[in-house]
């Protein structure tokens, strides 16, 4: 029961030391905390209008989330989210021109297809390059991201630029019919049910399907995957893939619902936030949700921190440097503390998370064990 | 200079709510061999521990000559002339021995001249019984070789007492008795005082001049190794006349061939070859033994058989067809492995007892649903099952299984292996680290597997254990399988001739 | 076409010599800290950091090189905070790295905001090419004080890890933690110093960028040199002298987008500029194998892979 209870508080308690930190940080820059706290709440939380903006930047982030989440299971820490988006968005754009003429339904779904097979591939390849050949997934889909940029800017001020947009070069547009509209009733776009959605069947793949459970098994000790014949090279690009289609799918919203054409407005750094939210998240998809929530509203409020506060925009950049940091310093903290103070009692808690402790009897005789190749 | 006197008086630390040594005290005289004997867990290595300078007592003393020392750190006890040869080494596996050495030393000088110091080492090695190469990098050694040049280590550091842990186990019998016997012959010659952990009682009978005997972290025995049988060190050591291991005998003889490996080569982790054109087959019915000394392809081997390792060449087959250990061809053929180290190899230390338990059938029905959904409440369901049957000792099954002490971790691994029906069987090292009582439950359940027709492949650096189980026994030696014979008809001399790699098959 | 076959190849020596500098000091600054047996993936943020500083600090008292060593200075904090934040048990280095990319681009623009307009000093150059007439050389030929402070460090650090006891030390810890305390060195101290001696290199290395070329502070800066410095120290087998030659070849490539754009080639320069991160990933590919550990890879590096 502990554990439980830890899961809740640590993430909190984190959560509340990064606002004070930050609220330290802005007050040297000559802000008032508590106002800069106010606006925050204001521009991401505090109206209808400004909650929709919120949803509305959630959304993107829900799926840029699951690219980094969904590997994190296998152990791998993959950050290429923000090359997936983009290229999938591409893919989007030439699925939506192609089919002009198609009913909307067909043709919004046919593009969702191809910015996540493009986004698919993009990270798989990460993922192929880690399993067979033991490059590092985190510098590679670095890297992957701004060979990704580099294409994305070249296609479209080149072979798929429209050549009336001048002044921002984009590329032609998709069909009218091929745009996605606004869920019923509200000012926000269809993404954001796709990225719940995507949060939720997330949930049940990883954790509670046999998928889920070998991914784990590979992400826990992959000596012990490959002893029960899990076929690790395949399952870890397969995830890999269905991670990039999430951040594809996302790319692929973004021109459907927000911008209808693709240029460089997309570069925003939906994929790095992406990464934050699944850290936050602790790797969890329906976490994910919330914290999604939250990163909305603080990106949403960075208008009007700009304008009442004078805040410059990498405020908001502070700020989730800040969480960052400190989410990953509280991982120390679980399994360390007894909870017995809360009236439950203790699991047996091992002296394992204590660094250099012996370990519990009657093992204390054994040495600890040592690389390949010695006794 | 001559070694002194060190005398450990009521030694007593605690870890936490347990207690690794209480009121422990011993004499080690200069110029001796002092054995300090008992099971895995007694207690040996923390008291070693303390000596040198790695846990700081909580009550006692520990007295070299006529002054109280209290070492903080290995360092520390070096300076004093305290050293330890450890079991698994901490030599550094990337640099070469002449670094390894210097490295050792409690004072540097900023800028090395490597010159001036291998003429140094040189010289050193000309005074020494054995050589070896200086500028080889240590992880291209053989255990012994890198037993060998531990032990110079502390020749070189000119520690006047050394600390020697389980030193020959990873030694052929040839190799224990020539490092015993030098060592002797030095604390004979007033050179160094000797503290050898042990638990055979082979090397206490030779080698030791007393002995101390501990259980569950007292000292419950000991004296002049000339006074003690070995039947009575063994009963101060467990507790109680100790058992035959021999089980009954085998109920019929062995049947068709289940496991054969063909002209098998592998590589190890640096690209070298490690495995080359092994040979050999199992048949149902029988246990077949393979002994070879640590760092001769027998871990690749396992691992190689157990999908862990890709081969370079040559096939394994079960049952006339080839096996590349994915997880259809487990389940099909009914071929189930048992790592060395389970921890490390067979488990995920972060799932529960309940999940590690599931690994070989969280794919099936009823764990499954509809192919893809899975069914905890049956998987917890199962492991309760299994955690009664084979006595796993958890706080529940969902329970962290790295929280779980080395003997439970290995039965539930145990339990998930020999579920169901076995064809082959693979275990390695299946006791390592085990109290005696674990110990004589797996032997017996392996002996079990093996009368109701499973072919087991016992891959062991414990001689007595292959002998005591195998019914036919292979020697491996550079990766190759240099010899075959059975317990009844074996020369233990040239079994580990073989081992060594020196003898060449008449 | 004639001029082209000048003055591209030249171009790209200039840029060796002149876009080398960044890639040089992180890559030795990784060196350091990954012989130690850890890896520091915010490099890229601490350069950012170190350029931000230096400019301002060189811009406020008029003195490059005091905004050179201010520049480490911020880069050495960095350091010491990963490597703090390493050291707390349960938190993994490469989740750190990101996240301290993140913090530091975040904290340099925003407080480098003041300093996207004004200039400042800029650092000084040898006249290597002073013989010619010919502008294109003089400009390649114009060689850095940092560069060859950079190059001469290569080769310190070289010594430093063959034969002197510190070196010795800090390669133990990198092979084999284990082997390093029962010998009685302190592995975290010995970590965290080697992370803050990178990240003070790293921050020298972002100094370069805000005051020589480009010369002048603003948020595109760099452009992912922090990280391929890590690629970069893999490439060259962590082996100083290597990470020399592999920034020199590193900065050539970079250059070739410019290049062909000055001879008038435009079209895919997007996709020239990517040539330094297809060729990182080719070399990774190159020289990673699934089956066997990189030979010349301090061992403690296959925990954080």
């Amino acid at each position: 029961m502990g554990r439980s209870l830890e899961k809740a508080i640590i993430p909190v308690a984190a959560l509340a030391v990064s606002l004070v930190l930050f609220g330290a940080f802005v007050a040297a820059a000559g802000a008032n905390p508590l106002d800069v706290y106010y606006d925050m709440y204001r521009g991401g939380f505090g109206t209808w209008f400004s909650f929709q903006n919120t949803l509305q930047r959630a959304a993107p982030l829900m799926l840029t989330a699951l690219c980094a989440l969904i590997p994190a299971h296998l152990g791998l820490i993959v950050i290429g989210g923000e090359g997936a988006l983009l290229l999938g968005a591409l893919g989007a754009v030439l699925a939506g021109r192609a089919l002009g003429s198609a009913p909307p339904i067909l043709a919004a779904t046919f593009m969702m297809v191809a910015g996540a097979a493009v986004g698919g591939v993009w990270v798989a390849l990460s993922g192929a390059m880690r399993t067979l050949r033991g490059v590092n997934e985190t510098i590679s889909s670095l890297l992957l991201n701004y060979i990704a940029i580099a294409l994305f800017n070249h296609l479209v001020e080149g072979p798929l630029r429209d050549p009336v947009s001048l002044n921002k070069p984009s590329t032609f547009p998709i069909a009218d019919a091929a745009t996605i509209g606004n869920i019923p009733g509200m000012d926000v776009h269809w993404g954001l049910v796709f990225g719940l959605l995507a949060c939720g069947l997330s949930y049940f793949l990883v954790m509670h399907s046999v998928h889920g459970f070998a991914a784990r098994m590979i992400g826990g000790n992959v000596r012990a995957a490959a002893l029960s014949g899990i076929d690790v090279a395949r399952l870890t690009i397969v995830l890999c893939f269905v991670a990039g289609a999430s951040a594809g799918i996302a790319g692929a919203v973004e021109v459907g619902a927000v911008q209808h054409t693709a240029n460089a407005t997309l570069i925003a750094g939906y994929g790095y936030t992406g990464v934050l939210v699944a850290f936050l998240a602790r790797q969890h998809p329906l976490a994910a949700i919330p914290v999604s929530l939250l990163l909305g509203g603080i990106n949403a409020s960075g208008g009007l921190l700009q304008r009442t506060e004078h805040l410059p925009d990498a405020t908001v950049k502070v700020l989730q440097g800040i969480l960052f940091v400190v989410i990953l310093a509280s991982e120390t903290l679980y399994g360390r503390y007894d909870w017995k103070i809360l009236g439950r009692a203790a699991e047996r808690k091992s002296a394992a998370v204590v660094p250099h402790a012996e370990p519990l009897a009657p093992a204390a005789g054994a040495e600890p064990t040592q690389v390949k190749g010695v006794a | 200079m001559s070694p002194e006197l060190l005398r450990v008086d009521r030694l007593q630390k605690r870890f936490g709510s347990f207690t690794a040594l209480d009121d422990v005290s011993l004499e080690v005289l200069p110029g001796t061999v002092h054995a300090l004997l008992g099971e895995n867990g007694a207690g040996k290595s923390t008291l070693v521990k303390c000596i040198m300078g790695y846990h700081r007592p909580d009550h006692g003393q520990v007295w070299l000559g006529d002054r109280e020392i209290a070492p903080r750190s290995p360092r520390d006890a070096q300076k004093l002339g305290i050293g330890m040869v450890y079991q698994h080494f901490t030599l550094v596996p990337n640099m070469t021995v002449a670094e390894n050495l210097v490295l050792s030393r409690a004072r540097l000088p900023f800028f090395l001249d490597w010159a001036k110091e291998h003429r140094h080492l040189e010289e050193f090695l000309a005074t020494m019984p054995f050589q070896v190469d200086l500028r080889s990098p240590v992880r291209s050694l053989a255990a012994g070789e890198k037993q060998k040049v531990e032990i110079l280590k502390q020749l070189y550091l000119k520690s006047r007492i050394v600390i020697l842990d389980e030193p020959t186990s990873v030694l052929t019998p040839a190799e224990a008795d020539e490092i015993l016997g030098l060592l002797h012959q030095m604390a004979r010659a007033n050179e160094v005082s000797l503290i050898i952990i042990t638990h055979k009682f082979r090397e206490v009978t030779q080698f030791a001049d007393e002995v101390t005997v501990l259980r569950r972290g007292k000292r419950v025995g000991g004296g002049s190794v000339k006074d003690l049988t070995p039947a009575a060190m063994a009963e101060m050591m467990i507790g109680a006349a100790p058992r035959s291991e021999s089980g009954p005998p085998r109920a019929s003889t062995a049947g068709d061939v289940r496991l054969r490996a063909s002209l098998l080569s592998a590589d190890d982790d640096l690209g070298l070859p490690s495995l080359n054109d092994v040979t050999f087959e199992v048949r149902s019915g029988e246990i077949v033994g393979i002994a070879a000394v640590a760092g001769n392809g027998q871990e690749e081997l396992v691992e190689v058989l157990a999908g862990q390792r890709q081969s370079r060449a040559g096939r394994v087959v079960v049952r006339d067809v080839e096996y590349r250990g994915t997880r259809a061809a487990l389940r099909r053929y009914k071929v189930r492995c048992l790592p060395e180290e389970p921890l490390r190899n067979a488990c995920v230390p972060t799932m529960s007892v309940a999940d590690n338990m599931a690994f070989r059938s969280f794919d099936e029905k009823p764990f499954a649903v509809a192919r893809l959904g899975l069914s905890r409440r049956a998987i917890v369901r199962r492991a309760e099952r299994l955690i009664g049957e084979y006595r796993v000792s958890t706080p529940s099954p969902d329970a962290r299984i790295g929280q779980l002490s080395g003997g439970n971790v290995q039965r539930a691994v145990l339990a998930r292996e020999l579920e169901g029906d076995v064809e082959v069987l693979v275990a390695a090292n299946p006791c390592m680290g085990l109290d005696f009582a674990a110990v004589a439950e797996i032997h017996a359940r392996l002996r079990r597997a093996r009368d109701v027709g499973t072919a087991v492949l016992l891959v062991s650096a414990d001689l007595d254990e292959i002998f005591a189980l195998a019914d036919r026994v292979l020697v491996m030696s550079e990766g190759r399988i240099v010899h075959e014979t059975t317990p009844a008809t074996a020369d233990m001399r040239t079994v580990g001739q073989f081992m060594a790699g020196h003898a060449i098959e008449a | 076409m004639s001029a082209a076959l000048v003055t591209v190849p030249l171009a790209i020596v200039g840029g060796a010599l002149r876009v080398s500098a960044p890639f040089l000091f992180v890559s030795l600054g990784e060196c350091v800290t990954e012989k130690s047996g850890r890896v520091n993936l915010g490099l890229e943020g601490t350069l950012v950091m170190g350029a931000m500083a230096g400019f301002g600090v060189a811009h406020a008292t008029g003195s490059p090189w005091l905004g050179v060593l201010v520049a480490g200075g911020v880069g050495a904090v960095f350091g010491l905070l990963h490597a703090w934040l390493c050291s707390l048990p349960r938190v993994n280095d490469i989740a750190v790295g990101i996240a301290l990319m993140v913090l530091g681009t975040g904290l340099a623009f925003f407080l480098g905001k003041p300093l996207i307009k004004p200039t400042a000093p800029q650092l000084p150059a040898l006249e290597l090419g002073g013989w010619s007439d010919v502008q294109a050389v003089r400009a390649a030929l114009r060689i850095n004080l940092l560069l060859l402070a950079g190059v001469a460090l290569a080769f310190a650090l070289r010594i430093l890890f063959d034969r002197t006891k510190v070196g010795l030390i800090v390669r133990t810890v990198g092979e084999s933690a284990d082997a390093a305390r029962a010998l009685g060195y302190n592995v975290t101290r010995v970590r965290t110093l080697a992370t803050a001696a990178g990240g003070f290199l790293a921050g020298v290395g972002g100094s370069f960028l805000s005051l020589y070329y480009p010369g002048s502070w603003n948020e595109g800066l760099s452009s992912g040199q922090g990280l391929m410095g890590v690629a970069l120290v893999i490439f060259s087998r962590w082996d100083p002298v290597r990470c020399l030659y592999a920034s020199l070849l590193f900065g050539g490539a970079g250059a070739l987008g410019p290049a062909l754009q000055a001879v008038g080639i435009t079209t895919g320069y997007y996709l020239f500029g990517a040539a330094p991160y297809v060729l990182t990933l080719a070399i990774m590919l190159g020289t990673s194998s699934a089956r066997r550990t990189l030979a010349g890879m301090p061992a403690e590096l296959g925990t954080a892979r």
